[in-house]
């Protein structure tokens, strides 16, 4: 049993394409499957959902399904297949000292992530291949049986792109003389910009102002995730972001996404009125953190993400360390169906009180496991 | 010998001063419950018991009220051999960031032992410690200027060279503040001739018995837990994780509803949970839940999240969490508790069971862990005897003498 056969259904249908109802029935039927799948399949899961009481033949709505905290991906190996149908394992791109999640792909479940990608994205820019200027060095994808976050997401967009070229060197400073090769050979026609937001920003537009460098990339796509913390903390909002990239070389089409490696593929990603829309291969529910109920529309909650798409590790129910609010389902003025969602960033820490002293520091908790939240 | 005090230069000073601090190798000590210290302490405690301001914090009430002279008479004569005790030299107190009146506690069974005393406080600032230190140096200025010369408080981060200066000098280090504090701490050598107490991480457990807790008033009961758990976060080595539950089992069912309830309730009305903190229980449940079968999440609030077991074992303490996470079992015999009364179990509270019962079980069975048994809801109150230690015992010496 392949995960490309069990989503079969969902190719026949446009990514945007089902409103709440049919797009609730289809996902249910299959996250039910996922989560007896797992039951069987991995022991620590099985226990896990014994604890929560669950109860199969009481699901009736995908907020039933038990959501499984994302940092346990950390913790512990989690993996749903047989070792030797091992195809790669994914990590998270913590810096030094932290704990990374560990996510176990065979290779069925690391084609349906690349497929659905592929199926998101061409929804915003068309089906066509097109090429793709990547802010970052070719090194990250140095060491191919460990694939950290970053090194995952631009594997899974060269996938999409007809020619990938890596802006920046090994020591990260912009390659101007490739930059403009790129420009040239591809005036005029659209194009692709990938990087993560803080790279984006420090070693692709702050060199452009540095050095004076005028480029026409109006018919770009530029894509980005991930950092916008990091950018607030040099006072730069989501908006200042895009006004003064546009100022520099003419960028008109932002496409930010949220995502993170635990549910690689099912991308949220940014519609041109600047909203986070899920697929049909996934689905956001907000929580309140005071009885983990569901949030209505407009209220701010902690992140629930459902993706139809993990089969080879029990990753397809998660509740993230984020908060975010959903905005609107099936109305976006974009015309895509489905919730769209504002992702407000990871939880703020509590400090507590008690005897043990802050020496210690919070198991696990670490800003950088995201691939590409915001 | 004059010390370099290099390492202190950025510290500040809350009570005393450089020079005070330099002297106190010379000092004199002072022996076991000297009159000096116990007018210092007990005007202390009067002092802090009329400030309107004090007044307002539970926790300097409750450390007034413990240094009353009445109760500072009671332990000079629960301390046996108090005549031939005097003061080891200079003590020096390491307290945790996170307790902000428990420098206060440090300090008087190390004042009334005898010693000259160093106590840091960390850079994290409470109104408690502001108040507390106001007093003291009223008093040192006024009517305990003899006593000025015995006692620093110094304010300083996690500055390596301020901790090396005074360890450097100390007979006797106190170092609070759980594991990894005092691993980082003890890379730092002491005097030979030095001794150190340390306070390492803890958890603490409650036992109920059903049948006698629907004889009490539910809220009242309550209160008491919420003073054990929520008031230090459940973070707190003395903050019950685990409730075990006693009596018949339809006593057992009602109590454990009527407890829950009530304990929402004052929970949800007065504990300012962040929303980080649900998820940081949820987690710590869900590795429970995944290292055995037999959990059984019973909450939907989040802000009491509890779970029953079904078998008690050493590990459990691994999944521990903080802020309102609970374990529940129910047990026929006190000694089904046996294997979770590991060395890490500090304390034992319990409401409608025999304490001399908790007592034997650790007695009969020569358990490692268990160094308190009290009253549910007294888990917090101050105390000369603390994580098995005789604090006043443990940092003054004895002197021995012949018979003639």
């Amino acid at each position: 049993m392949g995960a490309s056969d069990l989503i079969d259904d969902f190719y026949s249908f446009q990514p945007y394409e089902l409103e709440a109802e049919k797009k609730e029935g289809l996902l249910l039927r299959e996250l039910t499957e996922l989560t007896k799948f797992h039951q069987e399949h991995c022991r620590a899961y099985a226990d896990f959902l014994e604890m929560t009481g669950y109860d199969p033949a009481k699901v009736q709505a995908l907020y039933q399904i038990p959501f499984f905290p994302v940092r346990l991906f950390k913790e512990y190996d989690l993996i749903s297949i047989d070792r030797k149908s091992l195809f790669k394992t994914m990590t998270s791109s913590g810096t030094t000292g932290q704990k990374v999640s560990k996510i176990f792909l065979d290779k069925e479940t690391a084609m349906a992530q690349q497929k659905v990608m592929i199926r998101i994205l061409s929804d915003f820019w068309g089906k066509k291949r097109l090429p793709m200027l990547i802010i970052d060095t070719p090194d990250v994808l140095k060491d191919r049986a460990k694939f950290s976050a970053r090194g995952a997401a631009i594997m899974g967009l060269s996938f999409v792109a007809r020619e990938s070229v890596y802006a920046l060197r090994e020591d990260m400073s912009l390659d101007l003389d490739k930059v403009r090769a790129f420009a040239e050979k591809y005036a005029g026609q659209r194009f692709i910009i990938f990087g993560f937001t803080f790279l984006v920003w420090q070693h692709f537009y702050q060199e452009l102002c540095r050095t004076a460098q005028r480029f026409d990339f109006s018919q770009g796509f530029l894509m980005t995730g991930g950092g916008w913390k990091k950018l607030m903390g040099q006072a730069v909002s989501q908006a200042e972001f895009k006004r003064r990239i546009h100022e520099a070389c003419g960028i008109r089409h932002f496409l930010d996404h949220y995502g993170m490696v635990e549910q690689t593929g099912a991308i949220y990603a940014e519609c041109e009125y600047g909203h986070l829309h899920a697929s049909i291969f996934s689905d956001v529910l907000i929580r309140n953190y005071r009885d983990f109920s569901l949030c209505p529309i407009g209220q701010k909650g902690i992140i629930q993400v459902v993706s139809a798409l993990p089969r080879s590790y029990p990753g397809h129910s998660l509740l993230t360390e984020d908060e975010g609010v959903i905005l609107g389902e099936d109305d976006c003025p974009c015309g895509r169906k489905g919730k769209y969602i504002q992702v407000l960033g990871r939880m703020a820490q509590a400090e507590l009180r008690g005897c043990s002293d802050t020496y210690a520091e919070e198991h696990g908790r670490d800003p950088g496991r995201a691939v590409s939240s915001r | 010998m004059r010390r370099n005090m290099e390492g202190i230069r950025d510290a500040q000073f809350l009570v005393g001063d450089e020079a005070c601090l330099a002297a106190m190798e010379r000092v004199p000590v002072l022996p076991a419950f000297s009159q000096p210290a116990i007018e210092f302490l007990s005007g202390l405690s009067q002092k802090l018991r009329r400030d309107p301001v004090a007044k307002e914090y539970g926790d300097i009430l409750s450390y007034a009220y413990w240094i009353r002279r009445a109760s500072l008479e009671q332990a000079k004569e629960a301390c046996a051999g108090w005549e031939n005790r005097l003061g080891r030299g200079i003590a020096f107190h390491i307290t945790p960031s996170n307790v902000p009146v428990n420098f206060a506690v440090s300090l008087t069974s190390s004042l009334l032992a005898g010693n000259c005393t160093v106590v840091r406080v960390s850079d994290k600032v409470f109104q408690q410690v502001g108040i507390i230190c106001g007093a003291i140096n009223q008093l040192l200025e006024g009517e305990c200027a003899q006593m000025k010369p015995y006692l620093c408080i110094l304010r300083y981060g996690h500055q390596e060279e301020a901790t090396r200066a005074l360890s450097d000098m100390c007979s006797i280090r106190i170092i609070w503040g759980g594991d990894q504090t005092i691993e980082a701490i003890r890379q730092i050598p002491i005097p030979p001739r030095a001794k150190e107490l340390t306070f390492a991480d803890r958890f603490s457990l409650v036992v109920i018995h059903a049948d006698q807790y629907l004889k009490k008033d539910p809220r009242q009961v309550a209160k008491g837990f919420y003073t054990d758990t929520y008031y230090t976060d459940q973070n707190a080595c003395s903050s019950p994780r685990m409730v075990v539950w006693m009596g018949t089992e339809p006593a057992v069912k009602e109590a454990k509803r009527i407890f829950w309830k009530a304990l929402e309730d004052l929970a949800a009305e007065e504990y300012p949970m962040r929303p980080v903190q649900a998820v940081d229980k949820f987690t710590s449940l869900c590795m429970l839940g995944m290292s055995r079968s037999g959990v059984r999440l019973r909450s939907k609030n989040t802000y009491v999240m509890r779970a029953e077991l079904e078998s008690l074992t050493p590990d459990l303490s691994q999944y521990f969490s903080k802020g309102g996470l609970f374990y529940e079992y129910t047990a026929l015999r006190l000694e089904e508790l046996l294997p979770v009364l590991t060395e890490r179990c500090q304390t034992v509270s319990v409401l409608g069971v025999e304490k001399e019962a908790v007592l034997n079980l650790v007695f009969a069975n020569g358990v490692r862990g268990v160094d308190r048994i009290v009253n549910l809801g007294e888990t917090m109150t101050p105390s000369f005897i603390w994580d098995g230690y005789k604090m006043i015992e443990e940092m003054s010496r004895y002197v021995f003498r012949q018979k003639e």
